[in-house]
C-alpha cells in the first residue's frame, strides 16, 4: 500500500539576469496505490504525470509533501535505506526502443537483475536461467527465440514484453508504466495492455498508469481509480468508470470531448466541451489553473483556486461543478 | 484566392521496391486507389503497410533506395506524376500538391523565422507578388487561430507543437494547391490539439474546396475528418469505402480485427480484442498468396498460394478470398 500526500515538485530554469524562474511541475498531489489495484494518471504533456510517476519509482526527488510505502514515510528514512522500498516499485519506459541496452542480448539484459536477485535469495545459477525463461513465457514471448537476440531483432511489441520482463525480475509489487503502448503498432497495443491486465490478476502487483488516451486506462485500470492532472493539480479524480460516464470538471469534460468518435459505431455525446484557448503555460497561477481555458468561467473562478472536494465517489476542484455527457455513445445500427 | 475545382487522383496497379541486400523488395505491391475530386479520404495502417510510400509518390517523391517500379499516378491537371522529372515535377509540388510531412512540427528550419521560409518558398515558385504571398499566409493562420504576425515572426522554437502543426498546413496551402496530403498530422499532439487541428483540416478543406488525403495509424483520427477510408496492410489497399460503412460493417477481416482492437470509452470493454500475431515488415511481406493469411481468421486454402484481387461492389472495394463467397474455413481461428 501506497500512499501520496501533498507530493510538490519545482523545476528550476536556468535564469537570465533576472534570476531562476521556478518552474512547477506538481502542486500538491495526494493519491493511494493498494495492493492489485489499479491507478491512472490522466493529462496533457507537461501536466506532470511522468514525473509523478518517476517519483513513485524513486527515480527522481521531491521538494514537499510525502510518499508512505507500507506504513513507513519515505522522509523519515536515508536515501541509501529507501532503496529497498522503491526496488518494490518498478517503472516501464515510455519508448521500448530506448529502454533497452542495445549491445546487450536479451539474456544478459535479465541476467544482470537476477543475479542480483539470486545473490538476495541465496539461489544458484540454474534458478536464473529457469527465471529469466518463466519470465519471458509469463509476459507471452518464446524465450528460446528472444534470449539469444539483441533488441533490434525485436518487434516494438516485443522489446516492451521483454521491458516488462526486466521489471518484473525483482518481484516488484507495482509496476508503473508510463505511456507504455503509444509507440507500439495499433494490432499489437491490446496484446501488450492485456498483459498489464494479466499481470494485475496473475501477480497480484498492481498498476500505475500514466496515458492521455482515457480508453486504454478503462481497459487495464476500470475497475481502479483515475486522477486527472492538469498543470501539476488534481483536478478530479474518483473510479475510472464514474469519471469517464459522469465528468465533473470542465477540464475533464475536454479531454474526453476531444476523443474521436468512430463515426458509423458511434455518435458523439451531446455535451461536448470545447476549450476556449489552447494550453499557455505562461497563464498566471492565481485562481482555477484552467480558467483561461474554461467555457464556464466566471469572475470568481480567476480570484481564488478552487480546493479538491468530494461529490459523491467522485472528487473535484471546481467552483461550478455539473455533470456532462460528452463521451461517444454506441449508435444503433 | 482564385478557386479552381479540387482534383481527382487515380493511382492503378503500383508498385514501389526498395533495394535491400536481400534483392529489391516491394514496399507497394499493385495498390490502385481512387481520390473522388473534393474528399477527405484517409489511409489507415500499421508501420510497414507501406502508406507513407504512398503518399510519398503522389509527390513521385519515393526516394532511393526506393523506386517507383511500375504504375500510374493520375492527378487531374497534372497527368501520370510518375513521368514528371526535374523543373516540372519540381514545380508541381507545392503548387499543385500540398504537402504535410509526418513530424511537421520538427521540419521547419531552425535558424530563419517562419516568414524568411515563406519568402524562401514563393521566390523557389517563381512568385512576382511576395507581399501577397505574406498576406495569404498571415489570413490562413489567423484562420487556424493564430496571429499570423506573430508566428511569421517567431522561430520554431518559439511556437508550440500545435503551432507548428499548423504553420505545416500553412506551408501546404499558401501556394494555392488544391491536393493535400497529411502524413500524421496529428501524432505526438495532445488529445485537445489533436481535435482542434483535425477541426481546421475538416474547415479549410470544405472552404477551400480541396482533395485532403490522411494518412494515419489512428483508426479514430481517419474517423473523425474522412469522408472515405482506405485499409492498407502490408503494402496493399485491404478495404476501400465511405468511412462510415467501412467502420460501422467492416468486410476485410482486417479491417474488423483492428476495429475491435481500439478500446472505447462506452460500452463493455472487454469486447476490445488484440489482433493474434504481428504485421509484417519489408523483408516478411509473403511472396505469394494473400499477405494477412497468418493472422487471418477466415483463412482458406487459396490464401496460401493466390494474392486476393481487390473486388468492388456497391462503393465498397475488398480484397479478401473468403469475404463475399460460400466458403468453409479450413483453419478455424478465434481472435484470442
Amino acid at each position: 500500500m501506497i500512499t501520496a500526500s501533498g507530493i510538490t515538485k519545482t523545476y528550476k530554469q536556468r535564469g537570465n539576469l533576472l534570476g531562476a524562474r521556478a518552474v512547477p511541475a506538481l502542486r500538491g498531489v495526494d493519491f493511494a496505490i493498494e495492493r492489485g489495484g489499479a491507478v491512472t494518471f490522466i493529462g496533457e504533456s507537461g501536466c506532470g504525470k511522468t514525473t509523478l510517476g518517476r517519483i513513485v519509482a524513486g527515480l527522481e526527488t521531491y521538494d514537499g509533501g510525502d510518499i508512505v510505502i507500507d506504513g513507513t514515510p519515505m522522509s523519515s528514512l536515508k536515501p541509501r535505506h529507501r532503496e529497498p522500498f522503491f526496488r518494490r516499485i518498478q517503472l516501464i519506459h515510455q519508448d521500448p526502443y530506448s529502454a533497452l541496452n542495445p549491445t546487450r542480448t536479451i539474456h544478459q539484459t535479465l541476467a544482470a537483475p537476477l543475479a542480483l536477485r539470486a545473490k538476495q535469495t541465496g539461489r544458484d545459477k540454474a534458478w536464473m536461467e529457469e527465471r529469466a525463461r518463466e519470465l519471458l513465457a509469463l509476459v507471452g514471448i518464446d524465450p528460446g527465440y528472444v534470449l539469444p537476440r539483441y533488441p533490434h531483432q525485436l518487434s516494438g511489441g516485443m522489446r516492451q514484453r521483454v521491458v516488462i520482463a526486466r521489471a518484473l525480475t525483482v518481484d516488484p509489487e507495482v509496476l508503473v508504466a508510463d505511456e507504455s503502448v503509444s509507440m507500439i503498432d495499433v494490432s499489437l497495443r491490446l496484446g501488450v495492455l492485456a498483459l498489464l491486465k494479466d499481470l494485475r490478476e496473475r501477480l497480484n502487483v498492481s498498476v500505475l498508469f500514466i496515458t492521455h488516451d482515457i480508453a486504454t486506462a478503462r481497459y487495464i485500470g476500470g475497475d481502479g481509480e483515475l486522477y486527472v492532472i492538469y498543470r501539476g493539480q488534481v483536478v478530479e479524480s474518483g473510479p475510472t468508470e464514474s469519471v469517464i460516464s459522469g465528468p465533473i470538471h470542465p477540464y475533464t469534460q475536454s479531454l474526453l470531448s476531444a476523443i474521436p468518435v468512430l463515426h458509423g459505431v458511434e455518435r458523439p455525446g451531446p455535451e461536448r466541451v470545447v476549450p476556449t484557448e489552447a494550453l499557455n503555460e505562461a497563464h498566471p497561477d492565481t485562481g482555477c489553473l484552467f480558467a483561461r481555458r474554461c467555457p464556464f468561467r466566471t469572475d470568481r473562478c480567476e480570484a481564488a483556486a478552487p480546493a479538491l472536494v468530494s461529490d459523491g465517489d467522485q472528487r473535484h476542484a471546481c467552483y461550478h461543478p455539473q455533470r456532462r455527457d460528452v463521451i461517444p455513445v454506441e449508435a444503433v445500427a | 484566392m482564385t478557386r479552381t475545382s479540387a482534383p481527382g487522383v487515380r493511382v492503378k496497379d503500383l508498385t514501389v521496391v526498395y533495394k535491400t541486400p536481400a534483392g529489391e523488395l516491394p514496399a507497394l505491391g499493385g495498390v490502385s486507389l481512387s481520390l473522388a475530386p473534393g474528399t477527405i479520404t484517409g489511409i489507415v495502417g500499421e508501420s510497414g503497410s507501406g502508406k507513407s510510400t504512398l503518399a510519398l509518390s503522389l509527390l513521385n517523391a519515393v526516394q532511393p533506395p526506393g523506386r517507383i517500379k511500375e504504375g500510374v499516378v493520375e492527378i487531374d491537371g497534372l497527368g501520370d506524376v510518375v513521368k514528371l522529372t526535374g523543373e516540372e515535377l519540381r514545380r508541381a509540388r507545392g503548387r499543385q500538391v500540398g504537402y504535410v510531412f509526418q513530424a511537421a512540427q520538427n521540419s521547419l528550419n531552425p535558424l530563419k523565422t517562419v516568414g524568411k521560409q515563406l519568402l524562401d518558398l514563393g521566390r523557389s515558385h517563381d512568385f512576382d507578388d511576395l507581399p501577397a504571398l505574406l498576406k495569404d499566409a498571415r489570413a490562413l493562420l489567423g484562420r487556424m487561430g493564430l496571429d499570423g504576425g506573430r508566428v511569421l515572426d517567431s522561430y520554431q522554437h518559439e511556437l508550440s507543437g500545435g503551432m507548428r502543426q499548423r504553420v505545416g498546413i500553412m506551408f501546404a496551402l499558401v501556394l494555392n494547391a488544391h491536393l493535400v496530403v497529411l502524413d500524421e498530422p496529428t501524432t505526438a499532439l495532445d488529445m485537445i490539439t489533436q481535435a482542434a487541428i483535425l477541426k481546421i483540416v475538416r474547415d479549410v478543406h470544405h472552404e477551400r474546396g480541396l482533395t485532403t488525403l490522411i494518412i494515419t495509424h489512428d483508426m479514430g483520427v481517419a474517423a473523425e475528418v474522412t469522408d472515405s477510408l482506405a485499409v492498407m496492410y502490408g503494402g496493399r489497399v485491404v478495404e476501400h469505402g465511405p468511412t462510415t460503412e467501412v467502420l460501422g460493417s467492416p468486410r476485410h477481416p482486417y479491417t474488423k480485427g483492428l476495429i475491435r482492437a481500439i478500446p472505447r470509452l462506452s460500452g463493455d470493454i472487454d469486447e476490445a480484442r488484440a489482433l493474434p500475431g504481428r504485421p509484417p515488415t519489408l523483408g516478411t511481406i509473403p511472396k505469394q498468396g494473400c499477405v494477412f493469411r497468418e493472422r487471418c481468421p477466415l483463412r482458406i486454402a487459396v490464401c496460401d498460394t493466390v494474392d486476393p484481387e481487390p473486388i468492388t461492389r456497391d462503393a465498397r472495394t475488398v480484397a479478401c478470398h473468403a469475404v463475399g463467397r460460400l466458403a468453409t474455413p479450413v483453419v478455424p481461428k478465434e481472435y484470442v
